[in-house]
């Protein structure tokens, strides 16, 4: 496949292209793959020089507990990119994840019926794209958007018009309570719950035959399935599997916030996204990974925490986070595009619509 | 060589065996109808005049912001991951009602505020062309810039409600005329010149080729990204022209309503498919399907439902469509 295809929009413009997917391949390293952590390394640079809170070890395990929830839901959705789709609807998971346990242990049931209704319901979400996806054939990215627009009615639904559930702390069971707040070595639960994630979902992935099937299921269907891998399957689990770790994440969510409120989990869609094509720039194949998507998470988290430090406004953080990943991304694109392709750009388009104007000219005076 | 070309050039065809109409032309227009029949008749005021203005100036937002994101799907190409998609118009349209009422209240004249508030729209969009032009997934490079409009909107309003007042705002929203309200008109009119661009001119059908078949486009001599470039521009232009509609009709920018409209501008972009024979996204159906999700609002509302149910129809609606469409290009295989 074409290196950068992740971000690249695969059309590519390049009448030369296909010589030159292969001198990429052939090139000992691309510069392209050092853009994220180096933009990693020089938000660590730029905020300790203009904090002295920002480096300290408090302040930077402080962060880790703030991506934790970030963390999980962009593993998620690295999955489901790898299986070559996308998932919007993934905070309609995290918020149904949230909403059943909170619901449960309101009820008084015991902590693992909380953590497994939660779970069962984010399971429903990923059942409903799935069938969306692969028995009708929608395009996933349509089919998880209008799963996102009924699972937002459905929440306001079921809370009567969107009441938050509040949870009064001494009556949560200690067992659910330690998900999301408790401390284990003076480490966070939600990042330890976030790590072990990261490190199965990474094992998965990387060495099981399972982790390269969904690879190729994802990369080369048709080729994937002439060569006798049940695809269909393999992308049904990829959905089914996001949508559990984005439920988890609810769950996470709603033993740390003790309760839940309703929509919290769409605020974590974009930078998950954002996360997961970030981690794409640092593979050699444009590839996502559960590495780069904790890069990805981690430039956000420090970005946003910094930002916070120097005080500049929650306004102005956005616009920030937006101007940092479109820079990420357009470096990436265009440090890892090969030589040996003729240039694009505004100067390549003008000199190519002059060429084009041209050669048009020629031929409408042939046809005369 | 010329008459093996031609069939092409006169309509994009997706599939060989489109080509006969059939039943399924007709269903998209049946299914509207039957809807529209049931509010008729479930209630009285749904069919007198002034409903129908409501609703021509409820559906002239996501109408004339949907018409600039068709255009982006007619060139790139309707596979959302990897084709023609702008995530960033309804942040563009917040962004630009926002400057615009800014303007306003410092005390520029009406027209003049517009201006500024298509101009800043029109640099997120040639900012979006560039980055895609220059081969970023359109997905991600309207992510990014979802972002910095949505933010920027933040800040140049403090996430505070900007009213705008003046006869010049009063005269955009009060103004009717032959019955049919102005930003009525103005939606009409775009859609009739998109529907002449797209439809009719050599550069309509370059930008369905370049969007349908991007390598036999190139090898016919067109440059996509010339197209694409142009259509997002395009796109961000007319969402800032919505955005200065959506303040004149709620008499202030109110902040994070970009985030609302972008979902019914997607939807009504690609409901426009059922309008269309061979199932593509046009111009023309951009516009009827932005009346008929305003009128589906207006008449489930008219009929009582609960405003949390006709956030699960419009869901439903999409699904509908898309497996409809779907259905019918695994039939054509």
């Amino acid at each position: 496949m074409n290196p950068a295809q992740t971000l690249a929009a695969p059309p590519a413009p390049a009448p030369g292209s296909p010589t030159a997917s292969s001198a990429k391949k052939r090139g000992a390293f691309q510069t392209s793959r050092l853009v994220a952590p180096g933009t990693l390394a020089l938000i660590l640079i730029v905020f300790s020089v203009l904090s002295p809170v920002f480096f300290s070890a408090g302040n930077l395990v402080g962060i880790l507990g703030q991506v934790a929830l970030l963390a999980l839901v962009a593993i998620g959705l690295t999955l489901v990119v790898r299986a070559g789709g996308i998932d919007l609807s993934i905070g309609v998971a995290l918020d149904l994840g949230a909403l059943a346990s909170a619901w449960l242990i309101h009820d008084g049931y015991r902590a693992w019926v909380a953590v497994a209704g939660g779970l069962l319901f984010a399971l429903a979400v990923g059942l409903v794209n799935a069938l969306l996806i692969v028995v009708l054939r929608i395009p996933a990215f349509l089919a998880t958007l209008s799963v996102w627009f009924v699972g937002t009615s459905v929440q306001q639904l079921l809370t009567s018009g969107g009441a938050p559930i509040y949870l009064s702390a001494p009556l949560v069971p200690d067992g659910f309570a330690v998900i999301g707040r408790g401390y284990f070595l003076d480490v966070d639960a939600a990042v330890i719950n976030a790590a072990s994630i990261a490190v199965a979902v990474a094992l998965l992935l990387g060495i099981t035959r399972y982790g390269r099937k969904l690879t190729m299921a994802g990369e080369q269907p048709s080729a994937a399935k002439i060569s006798g891998l049940r695809i269909n399957a393999l992308i049904i689990s990829a959905y089914l599997l996001c949508a559990v770790i984005a439920g988890f994440a609810g769950v996470v969510l709603a033993a740390r916030s003790n309760g839940y409120v309703p929509g919290s989990g769409q605020a974590y869609l974009m930078d998950a996204i954002g996360a997961v094509f970030i981690g794409a720039t640092i593979s050699r194949y444009g590839r996502v990974s559960v590495g780069g998507t904790l890069i990805g998470v981690v430039i956000f988290g420090l970005l946003d925490n910094g930002l916070n430090l120097i005080g500049l406004s929650f306004f102005w953080q956005d616009l920030a986070r937006g101007l940092v990943l479109l820079a990420i991304l357009l470096a990436a694109v265009v440090l890892g595009r090969s030589k040996g392709q003729p240039a694009t750009g505004i100067f390549a388009l003008l000199r190519t619509a002059q060429r084009q104007a041209q050669s048009t000219t020629v031929k409408g005076s042939t046809r005369q | 060589m010329s008459a093996a070309i031609a069939p092409a050039n006169e309509a994009p065809a997706r599939s060989a065996q489109g080509r006969k109409p059939g039943l399924a032309a007709w269903i998209g227009y049946a299914g509207i109808g039957a809807v529209l029949l049931l509010f008729a008749f479930g209630s009285p005021f749904f069919l007198t005049a002034s409903n129908i203005a409501t609703i021509l100036t409820q559906a002239s937002v996501f109408g004339i912001a949907g018409v600039g994101l068709a255009t982006v799907i007619i060139a790139g190409g309707d596979d959302v991951l990897n084709g023609g998609i702008d995530l960033s118009t309804g942040a563009v349209a917040g962004l630009s009602g926002t400057v615009t009422a800014l303007a306003a209240a410092a005390g520029a004249p009406g027209l003049v505020s517009v201006l500024y508030g298509v101009l800043v729209a029109t640099a997120i969009g040639i900012v979006n062309g560039l980055s895609v032009t220059l081969g970023l997934r359109p997905l991600l490079a309207t992510l990014a810039t979802m972002g910095v409009a949505a933010s920027l909107e933040l800040v140049f309003s403090q996430n505070l409600k900007i009213a705008v007042s003046g006869s010049f705002f009063e005269a955009a929203r009060a103004s009717v005329f032959l019955g049919i309200p102005l930003a009525a008109w103005l939606m009409i009119i775009i859609g009739a010149l998109g529907w002449w661009v797209y439809g009719k001119t050599s550069w309509g059908v370059n930008s369905y080729a370049v969007g349908q078949n991007p390598t036999a486009a190139q090898v016919a001599g067109l440059d996509p990204r010339r197209y694409r470039l142009a259509s997002y521009v395009l796109s961000s232009a007319l969402a800032g022209l919505a955005g200065t509609l959506l303040v004149a009709r709620l008499s202030a920018a109110v902040p994070g309503i970009g985030m609302q409209i972008l979902l019914d501008i997607i939807l009504v972009a690609y409901m426009s498919m059922i309008f269309s024979r061979r199932r593509l996204v046009s111009v023309v159906g951009t516009v009827l399907a932005a009346v008929f999700v305003a009128a589906l609002d207006n008449g489930l509302t008219l009929l009582g439902v609960a405003s949390q149910w006709v956030g699960a129809a419009k869901g439903l609606l999409i699904l509908l469509v898309l497996a409809s469409v779907t259905l019918r290009g695994r039939k054509n295989r």
